[in-house]
């Protein structure tokens, strides 16, 4: 998978190296990394921009020598921390890869529980460490976040190309529902669900929303997130409390906006 | 203008000729809200039966067709420290609209006035209006509808042919050549003293049924009087900043622009996207300065663009009263509502 | 039986080399233009000399003092740049650029020799025609200079059609002055330069304060007939402008004889985008150059 050296490469008169690419992963299911193979059409060109060196979803061979990592997943274990610590000693760019990382992802549900019952209930007996879990900049700096449960594999190539080039990464800051009234959806309000549309940024080109599901708001906030409206709109139209809660909750980007919510709750 | 009276039962005629070699937009009902009731949208069409003739309105206008959400302004082909740049408006075909109402007509006519006739012409606008052949039908005013007040009740030009339903027969508009070389290849009459009576009681029954106002007198000195208004903070603290107002605007014609890198590297593009003027980063620059932080800012610099800018400019306001905004925004925010509360009236 | 709506191609007939501003053609005319020189002004700011490739097209672009260009780097961006450089150069224009974003910040990299996009030139200039014969006031604070160097050499290159000249300059400190290599030339031409910073370093002798300062000390030589037969052109931050625009109109300078130029976001320079709109002006059409009561009229401009 490493491919043939190609000849150097300009943009615009500018150098462009070919950078050597790692990818992690910590406690996460690592469909983020499986969109990036998934898609053949643009795979070729993909590894013809980047020399990845590191890629348990599609390749054997490892090498510690490498410029750009992508590390999905959250931090549940002590040895993940060290492995952490070790990639960010060694990468030039850290990227916290899909919302495990960035926001500690579905598996933060769990920080929700008692953790001896967690662990009991899904592992039984059995002698495995398993601690609160926890994004990748409780530990280390990431230099760029890409958002997503999963990534979305479109905006991880444009990510990937701009890096290569140097060009500055922009996400948008504005909500889904942008990307989704662009798309022509009916509204899920309209058809009676909860969205989270609204509040969560966009980015995700209202993936779900095109599936008539409502979103569960994996990208986290939007940069002008109105929460409290979001409460009301909520209520407006027949939905609890607890069914808001689990959709801010779910992915871990409502942190912050989840912990005053239920301290204004008691 | 030329009149004539068309049959309900030659209507299909008329589609027929048209869909024969054109490609048919036409509100078609997409499916139903919690509540059953339908919802409709202007897609292609393939047979006359998908046409819902008597839709309330569309959630979001025919936009796409004539200004897509995204499209690509230009391409290039990179070459070492060189680059070729080609140039496309995105359209190789007319379309047909079939059944469109008065308010998206008169729609189009405002974005013809900003769009195309003042200085800087907008080819990718120019290109897809110029190909469009409209045929418009009267509507039935909805509890949201406040086109009235606005003036766009009726269209008076912007399209080819206007159909208004008379009972068993539609009494028909024919405004373009292309449209009276259309019609005289289908059976129609000579409109009779009778159809006029019937057109006239028509639309007066229909102005009876209009139950929303917005009151425009003086708009634009209030607006002005008004700009440090509490008001505004209160709508302020209700939007949630995502853009649906705009992108359900027949009207709304603000835009972004962005460019990308392929992959390989030796191809790159530049997109036009829609963007709308209550997403945070709307008036913001580089270096991160944003001229309009607050939510309440950019809502009402909506409306100054919309009820006064565009007035100062061209006589008339940047909103036709369809209503769509206020029926999409999951805040509950409508047009009448904030500014009879910037008037301090009671609505 | 023929349903068929004939197709019309809207640029049908209407390609030519020299599109005027309401053809259709003008709205993404690109003028492909080569870096030829970089100078390097400060830490955060570069001089890029940049010309127009096609001789023709070079020569048949005119702007005033005052006007802006976009310049498109392809797959990178567009940005609004106001230019430098002396509107007798035509197509062969300088821009002051800061590395503040996207864009610029990939510009930095750029060598010489490199093609860029080049649209424009858009918006209003300084007046200058009106103001021959009279006295006047350059002032700039900080970038400002990058737009005012364009007015500056229009009076440098007619200084017989001027009455007495002044330029006015504030920096935070003396490592932000731009072009330093050209004030003896002004000086030569018999303009008046004042320069002020916020705060010296220990090899400044000039004089320290805000620009309002130094303003004021001029303007306590100066008499009624001075400031009756004087124009001002002011660029800078908004908060700089109003301060000193509020200072001259104390000495009666009409509002109407200070100009100012306006910065916002703008993506297409052709009234289109509303990006730039200020109330519902666009800055791009109407400005960014504007008398000062014309400012004081637009609904949150500064």
């Amino acid at each position: 998978m490493t491919g043939s050296t190609p000849k150097p490469k300009t943009y615009l008169g500018v150098p462009v190296s070919r950078p050597r690419v790692a990818f992690f992963e910590l406690s996460s299911c690592e469909g983020c990394q499986l969109q990036i193979v998934n898609n053949e059409a643009t795979l070729l060109e993909f590894l013809s921009l980047v020399h990845v060196v590191n890629f348990r979803e599609a390749m054997t061979e490892k090498s510690d020598d490498y410029e750009i990592a992508f590390v999905e997943g959250s931090v549940t274990r002590r040895d993940e921390i060290e492995l952490l610590r070790r990639i960010r000693d060694q990468a030039k760019v850290l990227v916290a890869f899909g919302s495990c990382a960035c926001f500690g992802g579905v598996n933060q549900l769990k920080n929700r529980f008692d953790p001896g019952w967690v662990k009991r209930e899904v592992y039984g007996d059995a002698p495995v460490e398993t601690d609160r879990a926890q994004p990748v900049e409780d530990f280390v700096s990431a230099d760029l976040r890409i958002y997503g449960c999963p990534v979305r594999k479109e905006e991880v190539e444009r990510v990937v190309t701009d890096i290569v080039i140097g060009k500055e990464i922009h996400y948008p800051k504005y909500p889904v529902c942008m990307e989704c009234k662009a798309n022509e959806n009916i509204c899920l309000f309209d058809l009676g669900e909860p969205c989270m549309g609204p509040i969560t940024r966009a980015g995700c080109d209202a993936w779900c929303p095109n599936n008539r599901a409502g979103c569960w708001g994996c990208r986290g906030p939007a940069d002008a997130a109105n929460l409290s409206e979001m409460k009301k709109l909520m209520k407006e139209r027949g939905f609890s409390d607890e069914i808001l809660l689990d959709r801010l909750e779910c992915f871990g980007g409502f942190g912050k906006h989840v912990d005053e919510y239920r301290k204004g709750q008691r | 203008m030329l009149f004539r009276a068309l049959k309900k039962e030659d209507l299909k005629r008329l589609y027929d000729l048209l869909a024969g070699s054109n490609m048919i937009v036409a509100p078609v009902q997409k499916g139903q809200d919690g509540n059953r009731a339908p919802i409709y949208a202007f897609e292609e069409v393939s047979g006359f039966g998908e046409i819902h003739l008597d839709y309330t309105s569309t959630k979001i206008p025919a936009k796409r067709f004539f200004m897509p959400f995204r499209e690509t302004m230009a391409d290039f082909r990179m070459d070492g420290k060189d680059w070729g740049k080609r140039v496309g408006f995105n359209i190789d075909r007319p379309f047909v609209f079939f059944g469109m109402h008065a308010c998206d007509i008169n729609a189009l006519n405002k974005l013809d006035k900003v769009l195309l006739g003042s200085h800087y012409p907008m080819p990718y606008y120019a290109a897809k209006r110029n190909n469009m052949f409209i045929v418009g039908i009267d509507c039935r005013p909805q509890p949201y509808c406040f086109c009235r007040s606005m003036g766009s009740d009726t269209a008076l030009h912007g399209f080819d042919l206007f159909l208004t339903d008379l009972g068993d027969h539609y009494f028909v508009e024919v405004l373009s050549d292309t449209a009276f070389n259309i019609i005289r290849q289908i059976t129609t009459r000579e409109p009779a003293e009778s159809d006029h009576a019937l057109y006239m009681k028509m639309v007066s029954d229909k102005n009876k049924q209009f139950t929303l106002q917005v009151n425009t007198t003086d708009l634009t000195k209030i607006l002005d009087m008004e700009f440090q208004s509490d008001v505004w903070k209160q709508w302020g603290e209700k939007c949630f900043s995502c853009g649906t107002c705009a992108n359900v605007c027949p009207t709304c014609y603000c835009y972004g622009v962005d460019e990308s890198v392929e992959m390989d590297l030796s191809r790159a593009r530049k997109t036009k996207f829609l963007y709308a003027c209550n997403l945070i980063d709307f008036a913001e620059v580089a270096g991160g300065h944003n001229f309009r932080p607050e939510s309440h800012t950019r809502l009402k610099y909506r409306y100054y663009h919309k009820h006064r800018g565009f007035v100062e400019a061209y006589e008339e306001s940047l909103c036709v009263g369809c209503g769509r905004c206020g029926e999409s925004c999951l805040a509950g925010i409508t047009v009448p509502e904030v500014i009879a509360s910037v008037r301090g009236e009671d609505i | 039986m023929n349903g068929q709506i004939k197709f019309r191609d809207v640029m049908a007939g209407q390609q030519r080399k020299h599109y005027r501003r309401n053809d259709l053609g003008a709205f993404e005319q690109t003028f492909k233009a080569e870096i030829t020189a970089i100078h390097r002004l400060t830490d955060l700011e570069n001089l890029f000399r940049i010309q127009i490739v096609d001789a023709e097209d070079r020569s048949m672009f005119t702007f005033q003092p005052g006007q802006f260009v976009i310049l498109e780097l392809p797959g990178i961006g567009e940005a609004p740049f106001s230019i430098s450089s002396s509107p007798s150069r035509h197509g062969d224009i300088e821009l002051c650029i800061r590395r503040v974003g996207s864009l610029t910040n990939f510009l930095f990299r750029l060598e010489r020799g490199t093609r860029v996009g080049i649209r424009g030139p858009f918006g209003t200039g300084f007046p200058m025609e009106q103001m021959h014969g009279e006295n006047i006031l350059l002032i700039a604070g900080g970038l400002g200079l990058a737009p005012l160097r364009s007015p500056i050499s229009y009076v440098q290159e007619n200084r017989n059609l001027f009455n007495s000249v002044d330029i006015i300059y504030g920096t935070k400190d003396p490592s932000q002055l731009l072009f330093t290599y050209q004030y003896d030339m002004w000086r030569a031409d018999d303009v008046n330069l004042h320069i002020i910073v916020e705060k010296g370093d220990p090899s400044w002798e000039g004089p320290v304060g805000m620009i309002t300062k130094i303003l004021e000390e001029i303007f306590r030589n100066r008499d009624a007939g001075y400031f009756q037969n004087a124009y001002a052109i002011v660029c800078g931050p908004p908060v700089m402008f109003k301060f000193v625009c509020n200072l001259l109109n104390e000495r009666d300078i009409p509002m109407q004889k200070m100009f100012v130029s306006l910065e916002r976001r703008m993506h297409c320079g052709m009234a289109k985008c509303c990006r730039c709109n200020v109330g519902s002006t666009y800055i791009c059409l109407k400005g960014p150059v504007f008398d000062y009561w014309s400012v004081m009229n637009l609904k949150e401009a500064i």
